[in-house]
């Protein structure tokens, strides 16, 4: 049952998503509390072409990866704004119109390349792809990550609370939400190796929308996020593993969307199965008794 | 927040840290937080990034949930509370930042009857801790039984001074705080009356 753990990618793979939900935890709890799910989404396929760009031009390195996202993840945002302001449409509109574009983009230089990369494995992830280097990523994406949360959790929260309090009481306000944005992109050129472009967001999000059911605390949804992103990440895995030809992407987000359905339905803040169940049978038997 | 245009000039000569309660139109009822930690927020700016809330801090939160009438549900999450009792706890948060000078805009929209009078009778506890409070009110008379001076703003027009001579019938009608048949009807009961103000 346990021969997956003789292979050294998979233990490879199973540290790295190990890292990776340590990381992808806090972003996913406050892209969704920051009504940022979508944008989140949208980011992810906007950095694909500066990615690939990067890919053909430098090779496979950390470094020239990071910076081409970045370059192409700010664009995007620029032009969005810029077209939200300026043009008639509105800012959704003209994020879709342009993260499509670069999506398409990416996707046409990478085939045209001629990429050693399989386009499968760059789009849904593959964990025959995790190699030391992307270990090492991780590991500097997790620590950058956790370092910045220490620092600027609170503020975080206030700005999403409260904003109009926030930009009254810290002298750089915009700083927070801009950083916030950065780490965002961080996060997802870590989990490209693992999940693909096209599912990278969903190991943040799903864990994230599905733990906000259960918990009233910020402490709570950090924790429950953080368990449900691990167990997604892990059985993904070995689901992937088992069935040779399952990309590991759609793998590890289906078991996170599993653990959606599951929150949805029985946990308090959702449908609550169980106490609705309950409060019938507990009416059926009263009703009952009047009857007598 | 840097002003527009113009200058502030502080008594000690640099900016003094302000508490301000806003309007609620950007407001997240539906944050995962307990009512303590909104009530806490109010000491967060002044920790900066790694500060501990210390015991001090501690009681001073204990204290303004008390004074606001929210202890007894201190421990219930935000997006349990009503309108009034959220207010109640902003109020907390801007006692907890312990400033010298508060800014308050327009807190008493959308809050019950009950609410609005504790919470003006703590704007007036303020008000004799020698803190300044500037409030941005529409409510005439909170303005007259609570406030030491008003600036009555409109028509791209400000006039400041003490609020019964300043809030007289022809300023609210040439500031336009009252509309075209307002006016009309209180214009007429002025002509009256005129003797009297007189």
């Amino acid at each position: 049952m346990f021969e997956w753990f003789d292979y050294a990618f998979m233990t490879r793979a199973l540290v790295a998503t190990t890292v990776l939900s340590f990381s992808v935890t806090p972003i996913g709890v406050f892209l969704v509390l920051r009504r940022m799910s979508l944008a989140g989404e949208a980011m992810a396929h906007a950095i694909v072409p500066g990615i690939v760009i990067a890919f053909v031009v430098a090779g496979l390195t950390m470094g020239s990866m990071v910076i081409g996202g970045l370059i192409a993840g700010i664009t995007v945002a620029a032009l969005t704004s810029l077209l939200a302001r300026v043009t008639i449409i509105r800012e959704d509109a003209s994020l879709a119109s342009l993260y499509l574009i670069a999506l398409a983009l990416g996707i046409f230089i990478l085939s045209s390349a001629g990429s050693a990369v399989p386009l499968k494995s760059f789009l849904f992830g593959s964990i025959l792809g995790i190699d030391d280097e992307s270990l090492i990523m991780l590991g500097v994406t997790a620590t950058v990550t956790m370092v910045s949360f220490a620092l600027i959790f609170r503020s975080l929260i206030i700005k999403t609370i409260d904003p109009i309090f926030h930009e009254s009481q810290f002298k750089h306000s915009g700083f927070v939400a801009h950083w916030f944005m950065f780490l965002v992109v961080l996060n997802l050129l870590g989990s490209f190796k693992a999940l693909g472009t096209l599912m990278a967001v969903g190991l943040m999000i799903l864990p994230a929308t599905a733990a906000r059911y259960w918990v009233e605390t910020m402490t709570g949804y950090v924790i429950v996020t953080f368990v449900f992103t691990l167990l997604s990440s892990w059985i993904g895995l070995v689901v992937s593993f088992y069935l040779s030809g399952v990309p590991s992407g759609p793998a590890i987000v289906l078991t996170a969307g599993f653990f959606f359905f599951f929150s949805v339905i029985l946990a308090p803040q959702g449908f609550c199965l169980v106490r609705g169940l309950r409060t019938y049978l507990r009416n059926a038997v009263t009703n009952d008794r009047h009857l007598k | 927040m840097p002003p527009l245009a113009g200058t502030i000039d502080w008594p000690t000569g640099r900016p003094q840290p302000t508490a301000y309660l806003g309007q609620r139109t950007e407001f997240d009822y539906r944050f995962p937080v307990r009512v303590r930690d909104v009530v806490a927020m109010g000491a967060w700016p002044s920790l900066g990034f790694l500060g501990r809330i210390d015991s001090t801090c501690q009681d001073r939160i204990s204290s303004a949930l008390e004074r606001t009438g929210i202890i007894d549900i201190a421990d219930m999450p935000l997006q349990k509370l009503s309108s009034g009792q959220l207010q109640r706890a902003l109020f907390a948060r801007t006692m907890v930042q312990d400033a010298r000078l508060i800014l308050l805009d327009e807190p008493f929209t959308a809050i019950d009857q009950t609410t609005e009078a504790a919470l003006m009778r703590l704007v007036d506890e303020w008000a004799t801790e020698k803190r300044t409070i500037i409030l941005v009110l529409h409510d005439l008379s909170a303005v007259l039984q609570h406030c030491n001076s008003v600036l009555l703003l409109g028509e791209g027009k400000a006039l400041f001074g003490a609020p019964k001579e300043t809030l007289n019938p022809e300023n609210l009608i040439t500031y336009r705080y009252l509309t075209e048949s307002q006016a009309a009807w209180i214009e007429n009961m002025y002509s009256q009356s005129k003797s009297d103000y007189v």
